[in-house]
Formats: structure tokens, C-alpha cells, sequence
């Protein structure tokens, strides 16, 4: 509910991977420099359990914690039937409201008395659930996690109460304008895609949904065809091979999934005006990107990472808050889902900056295909994305969520130990070739939220595409 | 969950904003409840600026924080939001250092830098390969004391801190009213003040007056020195005596704030707004910090656990599963403040349930746990949660060093710190029962006053309690 964004970086092994587990808009791959060529940057072992299941585990007796993360394919919420949007994440409230012979209450106290912390989530395209307990509490934490994937109980009071808090949200979200941009330029994007629907639900569509709609959702998605798993912490492969068994060899072996079409982001080249009395615009932009395994995907990494998505020392921010003052903050990303991908600048700005701040940022843009980065820039870049990459192995849950990572995009496990040399060796000619291929900056599709001066927009209607 | 709202902190750079969501320190299992959390190692440099390194050597990176006691709190009056300008400001340059190149030199050396500033102090913090340590100390110890932004650079960051200021509060009129509610539970008292500054104060802001308030508190004196990670004392110390043993203590004012006079009318504000679809009710009382009363802040920490320690604890239980009067409700205690503390309890009433149905609800829950205080067991699973936390707040490159320095910085020690768990665990329901009496009665507003808010819809005209289901509004 809180959208936090923690700085702690924490402490990475010296393991370590990269992930983009949940999050579908990946932005963050990189990996380190592996000193000697025979220790990794992240030690993965594969565990197959007796009964078949796989994980692969980080090893890392530190701590007295175990971490596991894990994901459910294709059963993210651009799967919810239309008029059941929020479905995934209805699940994924109330898989811990309540299992077995335990009910909402007796389970979340069973949780908290023993310091486990379990949580699901849905993106689009998956369903992801993570788990942490100390050691000492770790057979319970794993009976509680088996209690809840195959006997969940979706008791009516939780179905209500998990539905109230959904609706609540959504209308205190209604008075953001960057929900509310978001939830255009969704809707602009994907158009008739099932990627355009609101994974959080409607408010009809989430009073629709019911009991059977859950328990159908899980029957037809929880199988072990679909699942993969991360461990990380202190746990062995051996006891790690029972515990698979333990939780997860009673879910069906296989399941069916309904098929996905690809899309690609569509408006190019307008821009809308969803008009709302604030002093400051949020301006949201979005165009076609690239594959993450596109051979030029590192070259565009680098590229964003120079345009962008360093915060300070990109171009943009240096141009648009630094030299300007223009804003607080401004931010490419490059993203990929299983269906589309795509590449995004946000911002906000004083409604009389509007047009200066775009203006700006297409000069950018065209700037990064018509020059060459300077060599100097090029090296920095490099040189933070390669170095950095051990701050986000930084604790015991972003391990094993890299690890679920790696599993997620199809990586190797030695995907780490090339990363560096795969991002040393993009040069500025590669970068100035995929901003020539990738960047459109005169056909994006832009949503303005605000009261913008001097700008040529498309109004949008009152309604919100997909919230009530 | 429970101390999202607690702390809201204003940094550098939007990407990073801080909610620090631990316990304020966390704490060591039960059975090690004496023994430290963090082992950290301490020694003061001759100019007197104190040092603390906590070893974790799981890999060759380290957090390394300068905290400044000086925040939001001691800005002269009519000045509010300096401090915080001057946090940015301290990545505009000094005589050795080209304006905005502090962050690009760490950035290029693989490291992640940023800085926020609250009512107390501020705070600088980079993150990197510990091999590239020096030359972070070398360059954050030029920016203590040879800050110097260019006029065209303070300029833009003024816009930029407007611009934050916009996106945090004049786009959002729950964070609008919130600064208002502050404003009036700390009447007459720095933190009333907002840490970003009142528009229009901050948008007059000048270096000169800037200045001076950077030399008059930024020193090696006033400045706590903290590192997390693959490092020891002992190798650090010779490098925290090169780069800020060798710089020049300052003569540091004295930090007398005013104080909130007695007040007899309980204020309660009330925000209809447009854009606001989902009402929240919000109330805020004034509470001991830590350093102000240890026996008092550790028993409302408890207290806050046990009421607010996730969904199977009282609020939640009471409020939203069995009365269902509310979608969800949090209660937290902001004790690690110099001067007084605050508690803040937020909850989003549940459809047709109006705002003063659940303040009603919460306040006979308030009474029910002042007249009959918490139960033995829910005191001990309420430790033993927080205890168990310590195990997981040294899963972290940078939580150690947060959490510790931000323990300083507000005038406790590095013990208190370290042996948080023992102090917890010697809380007793007495104790507790009689903090929620002290500081909850919400039958006493002569006594200990407090601010509720009401965050509304649009008013509507004629609107039946079930409008706004069949017709939600159009923005």
C-alpha cells in the first residue's frame, strides 16, 4: 500500500544475481565483475527434490534466515476475464487470509508469532510469493506456505474484507495524477490487450468477483508446470530437497494456460490531456523498446543508463533539473513482459514547463542518435553498472528473488559472471545504432495529468479507463 | 507495516525516499534479549567528531553516513526549508569540485550517494565497493566545510526544491492537509514547521543567509561519522583521522527550541476536497520521544506493536475484521525525535461508515486498553516480534547505519542502540498501560491534547450516506 522505496542496500554475498523478479518493467539487470574465473558472482546450486521439484539455491549461512521466492507463470493478472479484473490480486490478498484448518485470524497470528513474513503478489504476467523466517521457525514457516498454496480457504469475511481494502485503495488512488496517468496511458497503450486492463481491479469488477472465482483461479493456475523457485540463506540443499516436497509436490502436476497475443504500445505520436487543477503536470511517455534477449539489449541497457536512469549524472536529469531546475526528479526506463516491451520517460513539472521540458527532452533524444556518447561517458557508465551490481544482492530476499530472476527471463546461473564483459563491451557506436533503431522521440505517446501551457493535447475523457 | 507514516523524510533525489520501516532499533531474540544487535565500534577523533563502524562482512561494500545535528528544527524563524535546501545545495559544488560532480564521481565509481534532512539532522549517505572509501571521506569532507554553489546552480535548485515541494504537497491534498495538521498539534514549536519549507519562505531563500547557517552547524563537532559493512575500526581509523581528524571544529550554538504552550480547545480539522474520493480519518497526539523518556518511548513502542503489529493485533482485529468500520487502520509511535515524539493513528473507513462512527469506534478502544490494559500474553508475543526483528535488521548493507545513526543524531546512545532488546524486554504492562493512559485518554484533552482530521469528499448537496456507491464522482 505504501509505496516505499527503501535505500537500503544491503549486504550481498558474494553471490549474488540479478532479477527482475516481480516487476515487469525491468530496468536493472547487471551483474559484477567476477574476480578469478573460478569463484561465481553468485554460487547457484540446483536442488531437484525426490519428487521432482527444482530450485535453485544460494547457500549463505550468515544469518539465521531463509528466504524463498517463487512465481507461478502466466498466471498474472493479464489473464483475469475482463469482467473479473483483479482476480490475480484478489488471490494474492487472500492466499494468507486463512488455510487449512486455520482462519484468517489463527493464520496471520500464526505468522506473526513466529516472525515469518509471507506475501504474494500478481504482475502481469505471473503470479510471484515470497517467504522469510528465521531458521528456528522455519518448519512451521514452511507447513503454514504448504497450507496456504494447496488448502486455502477464501472464508467469505476475508473475501469481503480483502475486497473493501482493494476498493479503498483504488479510490484514494483516485486522487493521485500519476495513478491516474498510468492508468491512461495503460489504456492507450494495449487498447483492446488484455495488458491494457487494470491489474488492481475495478470496483465492479472486484464486487463480481467471488469464492469460486478464487478457488478456480487456483486449481486452474498453482501447478508445478508452472512454478519456479529461489532459496537463498541458511539452508542446505539436502533440507531444501524435502522441503520442495513439503510444500509444493501436492500441487497438480500441470495445468493449462491460455494463450497471450503480442502487442505492441499504439498512439504514437499523440499526446493526451487528462485536465485536473494542480499546479504541477505529471507527464508520462511510452514507446516500443526491445527484448531483453535482443542482442543489442545491452547496448540499449547502457544507453538508458546514460539517457536516463541514472538519476544524477543522466543527460536528462542534467539538462532538466540540474541546468533548468525544471523538476525534481526525471526517469527512463527500458521494460519487457512477456508480451510487449517498451521504453518510458516520466517527469513532473510546473504546468508552465510543460512544453519547455518536452521540448527538451525529444532534443535529448535525438542528440543520443545523431552523436556519439563521449568516451568518457561511456567508461562511467560502465564502469557504475558493472560496479554497482553487488548493492542489489543486498540482503537475503533480494538473493533469492534474483535467483527467481534468472529463472524467470531463462538466463543461465553463470548469467552473472558475463554480465560485465557483455556491458564492457558495448561501444558508442553501439549506442548510437540502437538509439537510431529504438527511440522514436517524435512518435511517443504522451499523457499529460495537469493544466500544462503550450501544448498541443488530445483531451481524454472524465471517466478513468478501468477504475470504476 | 507499522511505522510507514512515522517518519517522511525530504532527500536529494526522489528515488530515494526513506521510510524507515524498522523498530527504531531492532531488536535479538528473547533469549539473547543482552546481547548487542549491532557490535558496533566507536571512537571520538580529536576535533571531536564521533565515529561508529558496524563490521558485516559479507561483502567488500560499505554505507558510509554523515549525520549533522542540524535539521529543519533549527532554522531561524521565517527561513523554514533552509536546511534542507542546504542539503542540496551540498551537492552544488566547492572550490575543488565542479557543481553536481560529487554524485557523478560515486556514481562512476559504482557507488550510489543520496541525503535526506528532517526536523533534527541531516544526513549524507553513499553506498560502494569498499575499495573506493577514501575517496568518498576525501570528498565529503571538502563539502563540510567548502560549500560554495555557483549563483546560476543555486538558482535552479531552488526551482527544483519548489518542484518538490509540488509534488509532494500542493498536487497532493493529503499531504497538504497533513502539514497543516503538524502545523497546529505543534503550535509554537519548530516542528509544526514543514522540513521542506513553506512556499513562500523557501522561495525567497538567499546563500548568504544560507551560508551562514552552513558555517555556523556543519563542522567536524557536529557531525556523526557511521559505517556499515566490510570495515573495522581499526583500519578505518586512520582515515577518518586524514580526511576529518585534520578539520577545524566550529563554535556550535546552542539548539533552544520553543515549546507548545498549553492549549484548552481540542482542534479538529476538516478538509473537503474534490479530488478526494476515499475519506481518512487521522488524529496525531504529542508523545515523549526516546531521548526525552526511555522508560516512556519503549512502552509505547510495545504499545504500538501490540495494537498495530500486523493483522491478528487489536486495531486491526477489533476495527476492520470484526466491526467492520474500517478497510484498514495503522497506529505509530514516532519517538527517535530530539524533543517530542508523536503518534499518529490513520485509518480509511470502510464504505457508508462516516468519519466520526470510527473515530468513535477507535476512541472506545483507546478506553477499553486505558481502563483494562494489555494482556500478559499480548505483551509477550509483542516483544518477542520485535526481538526476533534484530536477526533481520543485520540482513542489510545500509539498515544498520541508518538505524544507528538516526539513534545518535536525536541524542541517545550508542547502548541504547545496542541493548534496545534488554530495554524492551523489561517493559512491563504496568508500564504500558499506564504510557496509554498518560498520552491516549481521549477523555483529557486539557491534559494531553491531540488533532484529529477529517479528509472528505467534495461536499455534496443532499448526499444520501449510500451515494457515492451508485455514483462515484467524476474527477
Amino acid at each position: 500500500m505504501t509505496p516505499l522505496l527503501t535505500t537500503a542496500v544491503a549486504v550481498a554475498l558474494l553471490l549474488a544475481t540479478p532479477a527482475h523478479a516481480q516487476n515487469s518493467a525491468r530496468q536493472e539487470p547487471p551483474p559484477q565483475p567476477s574476480a578469478s574465473s573460478t569463484k561465481p558472482f553468485l554460487a547457484i546450486q540446483e536442488v531437484k527434490s525426490p519428487g521432482g521439484i527444482t530450485a535453485w539455491l544460494v547457500e549463505d549461512h550468515t544469518l539465521p534466515i531463509i528466504s524463498l521466492t517463487f512465481s507461478f507463470k502466466e498466471a498474472g493478472s493479464a489473464r483475469d476475464p475482463r469482467d473479473r479484473q483483479g482476480l490475480a490480486r484478489m488471490v494474492s490478498n487472500t492466499l494468507d487470509e486463512g488455510a487449512g484448518n486455520l482462519d484468517s485470524q489463527a493464520f496471520q497470528k500464526a505468522l506473526s508469532d513466529h516472525s515469518i513474513s509471507l506475501s504474494f503478489s500478481a504482475n502481469r504476467d505471473d503470479l510471484v510469493g515470497s517467504l522469510k523466517t528465521l531458521t528456528r521457525h522455519q518448519d512451521k514457516a514452511f507447513d503454514l506456505l504448504h497450507l496456504a498454496l494447496t488448502q486455502p480457504r477464501f472464508d467469505q469475511e476475508a473475501i469481503d474484507r480483502m475486497r473493501a481494502a482493494n476498493i479503498s485503495r483504488i479510490r484514494s488512488s483516485m486522487t493521485e495524477p500519476e495513478w491516474i496517468a498510468a492508468r491512461f496511458l495503460n489504456d492507450l497503450s494495449y487498447g483492446d490487450h488484455p495488458y491494457a486492463l487494470n491489474s488492481g481491479g475495478t470496483i465492479t469488477s472486484l464486487t463480481a468477483i467471488s469464492r469460486d472465482d478464487l478457488a478456480g483461479f487456483v486449481s486452474n493456475n498453482l501447478s508445478r508446470n508452472r512454478l519456479l523457485i529461489g532459496a537463498t540463506g541458511n539452508i542446505t540443499p539436502e533440507k531444501l530437497a524435502l522441503v520442495l516436497d513439503q510444500v509444493f509436490s501436492a500441487l497438480p502436476a500441470t495445468s493449462a494456460t491460455q494463450t497471450l497475443k503480442d502487442t505492441s504500445i499504439d498512439h504514437l505520436g499523440q499526446t493526451y490531456l487528462y485536465a485536473k487543477d494542480i499546479p504541477q503536470s505529471i507527464i508520462q511517455m511510452v514507446q516500443p523498446g526491445l527484448d531483453i534477449k535482443d542482442p543489442d539489449y545491452y547496448a540499449a541497457y547502457v544507453m538508458n543508463y546514460i539517457l536516463g536512469a541514472s538519476g544524477f549524472g543522466s543527460r536528462l536529469t542534467e539538462e532538466i533539473r540540474e541546468k533548468r531546475g525544471l523538476t525534481y526528479g526525471i526517469y527512463s526506463s527500458i521494460f519487457d513482459m512477456d508480451h510487449t516491451n517498451g521504453f518510458s520517460v516520466g517527469l513532473s513539472t510546473e504546468n508552465k514547463n510543460v512544453a519547455e521540458a518536452l521540448r527538451l527532452i525529444r532534443t535529448e533524444i535525438k542528440k543520443m542518435q545523431d552523436h556519439p556518447v563521449s568516451a568518457q561517458e561511456l567508461n562511467e557508465a560502465q564502469s557504475y553498472i558493472v560496479g554497482a551490481l553487488p548493492l542489489s544482492f543486498s540482503s537475503t530476499a533480494a538473493i533469492s528473488s534474483h535467483v527467481l530472476g534468472l529463472q524467470q527471463d531463462e538466463w543461465p546461473m553463470d548469467y552473472y559472471d558475463h554480465f560485465p564483459a557483455r556491458i564492457r563491451a558495448v561501444t558508442a557506436a553501439d549506442i548510437q545504432r540502437v538509439a537510431r533503431r529504438l527511440l522514436t522521440p517524435d512518435r511517443m505517446l504522451t499523457v499529460i495529468v495537469g493544466q500544462p501551457e503550450g501544448v498541443e493535447t488530445q483531451p481524454l475523457p472524465t471517466t478513468l479507463p478501468n477504475v470504476e | 507495516m507499522v511505522y510507514k507514516d512515522a517518519m517522511k523524510i525530504f532527500c536529494h533525489l526522489c528515488a530515494v525516499i526513506i521510510l524507515l520501516t524498522l523498530a527504531p532499533y531492532p531488536a535479538g531474540a528473547q533469549d539473547r534479549a543482552a546481547e548487542k544487535v549491532y557490535h558496533a565500534e566507536s571512537f571520538t577523533l580529536k576535533n571531536g567528531m564521533e565515529v561508529v563502524v558496524i563490521p558485516n562482512h559479507r561483502a567488500p561494500v560499505v554505507t558510509h553516513m554523515i549525520w549533522y545535528k542540524v535539521g529543519a528544527a533549527d532554522e531561524p524563524r521565517g527561513l523554514s526549508g533552509m536546511a534542507h535546501y542546504l542539503e542540496h545545495l551540498l551537492f552544488k559544488g566547492t572550490p575543488t569540485l565542479a557543481p553536481g560532480e560529487y554524485s557523478k564521481r560515486i556514481r562512476a565509481l559504482g557507488g550510489n550517494d543520496n541525503a535526506f534532512t528532517s526536523n533534527d539532522y541531516t544526513a549524507f549517505f553513499e553506498s560502494i565497493a569498499v575499495e573506493h572509501l577514501e575517496t568518498v571521506m576525501k570528498m565529503q569532507a571538502d563539502r563540510m566545510m567548502n560549500t560554495n554553489p555557483p549563483p546560476a546552480d543555486f538558482t535552479s535548485e531552488q526551482k527544483v526544491v519548489l518542484e518538490e515541494r509540488r509534488q509532494r504537497t500542493e498536487n497532493d491534498p493529503k499531504g497538504f492537509f497533513t502539514e497543516q495538521l503538524k502545523a497546529l498539534l505543534f503550535i509554537n514549536h519548530p516542528y509544526g514547521i514543514p522540513v521542506i519549507g513553506w512556499e513562500h519562505e523557501v522561495g525567497a531563500l538567499a546563500w548568504p543567509e544560507i551560508k551562514s547557517f552552513y558555517q555556523q552547524h556543519y563542522g567536524p563537532n557536529n557531525a556523526i561519522l557511521v559505517i556499515s559493512g566490510d570495515m573495522t575500526a581499526a583500519r578505518l581509523r586512520p582515515l577518518a583521522e586524514k580526511y576529518y581528524g585534520e578539520l577545524t571544529p566550529i563554535a556550535l550554538p546552542a539548539r533552544n527550541w520553543t515549546s507548545v504552550p498549553p492549549m484548552i480547545a481540542q482542534p479538529q480539522l476538516t478538509l473537503h476536497h474534490a479530488y478526494i474520493k476515499q475519506p481518512l480519518f487521522l488524529r496525531i497526539y504529542r508523545a515523549p520521544s526516546l531521548p526525552q523518556s526511555r522508560n516512556e518511548g519503549h512502552a509505547l513502542s510495545l504499545l504500538t506493536e501490540i495494537l498495530n503489529g500486523g493483522s491478528a493485533t487489536r486495531l486491526y482485529k477489533s476495527i476492520v475484521v470484526e466491526q467492520k468500520l474500517a478497510t484498514s487502520i495503522s497506529f505509530d509511535y514516532d519517538g527517535l525525535k530530539i524533543s517530542d515524539g508523536a503518534i499518529w493513528i490513520s485509518a480509511s473507513p470502510a464504505e457508508n461508515i462516516s468519519l466520526d462512527t470510527l473515530e468513535k469506534a477507535i476512541d472506545n478502544e483507546l478506553r477499553k486498553l486505558i481502563r483494562e490494559g494489555v494482556t500478559e500474553q499480548e505483551l509477550a508475543e509483542a516483544k518477542i516480534r520485535m526481538q526476533d526483528s534484530a536477526a533481520f535488521a543485520r540482513d542489510s548493507l545500509s539498515g544498520p547505519a541508518m538505524t544507528v545513526g538516526q539513534a545518535l543524531a536525536v541524542g541517545l546512545t550508542l547502548d541504547d542502540a545496542e541493548y534496545w532488546p534488554r530495554d524492551i524486554e523489561a517493559v512491563t504492562s504496568t508500564q504500558v498501560q499506564a504510557a496509554a493512559t498518560t498520552y491516549l485518554n481521549p477523555d483529557q484533552i486539557d491534559k494531553r491534547p491531540y488533532i484529529s482530521g477529517y479528509l472528505m469528499p467534495e461536499k455534496k448537496p443532499e448526499a444520501s450516506p449510500d451515494s457515492t456507491i451508485m455514483k462515484p464522482e467524476q474527477p
